[in-house]
């Protein structure tokens, strides 16, 4: 499993085709939702509590996973067709290794993509939207931890699957992102709630919540994947 | 090739057309007991008792579309189920006709998802003075609708059959977990939606009579709910055995007709 997870990351490494595209685009992104961000409001102190009312902060919040869902998807689509191109995926099939090693391994790597985008998203975020790093840093590697988990997964097993249908790039985002919404939600939540100040312990439902999610989500990617690549 | 068996049962059975006629009955039965047993203004507030009006002085007759919402709900959860039994079951034993029966159901499922969203927003409308607001079990119950309308796209845009059905029973047994979030949404979180008065610790939460309703309505859509379907499994067989039908079609020389047509 780890070794197929460097093979990944290694083949990465030389060609250079997935991360800086998700990195780039996830920028493009942030940047394309700060122009709709007025000046200053990150740091704005948080609007009281009106009904109906959505704090800039808040929004940030959503804005950022937003971000970060969307270029992921990419990176999921292009590791999940490289195998695919060349049916490298029937050779990794051949090789006497348990699907539900194969499937955590591209997961692994999914993972790895993730962090990598998120190491560069964080610090501009913080930048372009003014808003406290203080507030954001422990809390915000907690909540990735966990959102991560359960994206790498996902996107791992609807990658997959979406290679065996007609309109591949459409279909995938399409099954994907329903499925974690939950997730999303969850990580918006909580992200939310450090940037006003609430800390994650009035939230615990949702850590709960995403925990259960990721949980369910490696078990039936790991038991499943064999059912999707296998002929 | 033999003739498909399948092709023998594909007409309507008198069993489906039993059931079909019990249902109208049935809901025709429910639909009086809505209008005329059922006493109107209780609006499931506590301290609000029996016959008095709800938050404003006519009666709450918008109260009584709960005894559609929630039949409607449990069969969408009911048939979300099936989807993920036959889903299981095919991946276990590579039987078409549990792919069928998840199929079908999954098309019914999302037919209810989209019912129980409209109900809700029709009773939303005038008790909470918006169609839609973006509570946890609406979101997740929207979500429940946006996922097996992505497992029904993928079944149409798959391009090998048996592959596809294979993933698609992937997607529906992946689509399950979000049932119980919705559920269980409306236990964790205190949000706009009213709570379980059904199914509770304390027992149920309602007079007898709105307790009969509801449960015979319950019981209707559920035949309701059989009665699609034993019509779409057998369509889909239908389907299927005309597949079948058109590829044994492509496999056989050209007719001599063509021949003799020419001079």
């Amino acid at each position: 499993m780890f070794l197929l997870a460097a093979k990944d990351l290694r083949s990465e490494a030389r060609a250079k085709e997935i991360a800086p595209p998700m990195v780039l685009f996830g920028l493009i992104l942030v940047f394309l939702f700060t122009l709709n961000f007025p000046p200053g409001a990150g740091q704005a102190p948080v609007p009281g509590p009106v009904v109906g009312a959505v704090g800039s902060r808040e929004l940030a919040g959503a804005f950022l996973w937003v971000s970060l869902l969307f270029a992921g998807i990419l990176g999921f689509g292009r590791n999940a067709s490289t195998e695919r191109e060349g049916n490298r995926i029937e050779g990794l099939l051949l090789a006497p290794v348990d699907p539900a090693a194969l499937f955590a391994g591209k997961a692994l790597a999914n993972f790895c993509y993730l962090w990598t985008l998120e190491a560069v998203l964080l610090p501009v975020f913080v930048l372009f939207f003014g808003v406290p790093a203080g507030l954001l840093l422990p809390g915000i590697l907690l909540v990735a931890l966990v959102a991560n988990v359960g994206l790498a997964a996902a996107g791992t097993l609807f990658g997959a699957a979406s290679q065996y249908v007609r309109a591949r790039e459409l279909v995938m985002p399409l099954l994907l992102f329903p499925v974690i919404i939950p997730l999303v939600l969850g990580a918006e939540r909580l992200t939310s709630s450090l940037l006003t100040g609430g800390g994650l312990g009035s939230q615990s439902r949702w850590f709960i919540l995403m925990g259960a999610f990721d949980l369910a989500i490696v078990a039936i990617g790991a038991v499943a994947f064999e059912f999707i690549v296998n002929e | 090739m033999s003739p498909p068996t399948t092709a023998r049962r594909t007409g309507t059975g008198t069993g489906t057309m039993v059931l079909i006629a019990l249902v109208a009955v049935g809901m025709v039965v429910g639909i009086a007991a809505i209008f005329f047993w059922v006493p109107t203004a209780n609006c499931l507030v506590p301290g609000v008792a029996d016959g008095q009006p709800c938050f404003d002085a006519r009666p709450d007759y918008i109260q009584h579309i709960f005894y559609m919402h929630v039949p409607i709900a449990y069969v969408a959860y009911l048939a979300f189920g099936v989807v993920l039994v036959g889903s299981l079951a095919y991946l276990k034993t590579g039987r078409r006709r549990w792919d069928l029966l998840a199929h079908a159901s999954a098309e019914i499922g999302v037919l209810f998802t989209g019912l129980c969203l409209l109900t809700g927003m029709l009773w939303g409308r005038p008790r909470w003075g918006t169609f839609w607001t973006w509570d946890e079990t609406l979101t997740l119950t929207f979500v429940l609708f946006l996922i097996y309308v992505g497992y029904l796209l993928f079944r149409g845009l798959a391009a090998d059959p048996t592959r596809g059905a294979r993933i698609a029973a992937v997607i529906g047994i992946f689509g399950f977990v979000d049932v119980p979030l919705v559920h269980f949404s409306m236990v964790w979180w205190r949000t706009l939606h009213p709570a379980e008065v059904v199914i509770n610790p304390a027992g149920p939460q309602l007079p007898a009579s709105e307790l009969i309703t509801m449960l015979f309505l319950l019981v209707v859509y559920t035949g309701l709910y059989v009665a699609l379907m034993l019509l779409r499994t057998r369509l889909g067989r239908a389907e299927e055995a005309l597949a079948e039908a058109e590829a044994a079609l492509e496999e056989r020389p050209p007719p001599r007709a063509h021949v003799a047509a020419t001079p």
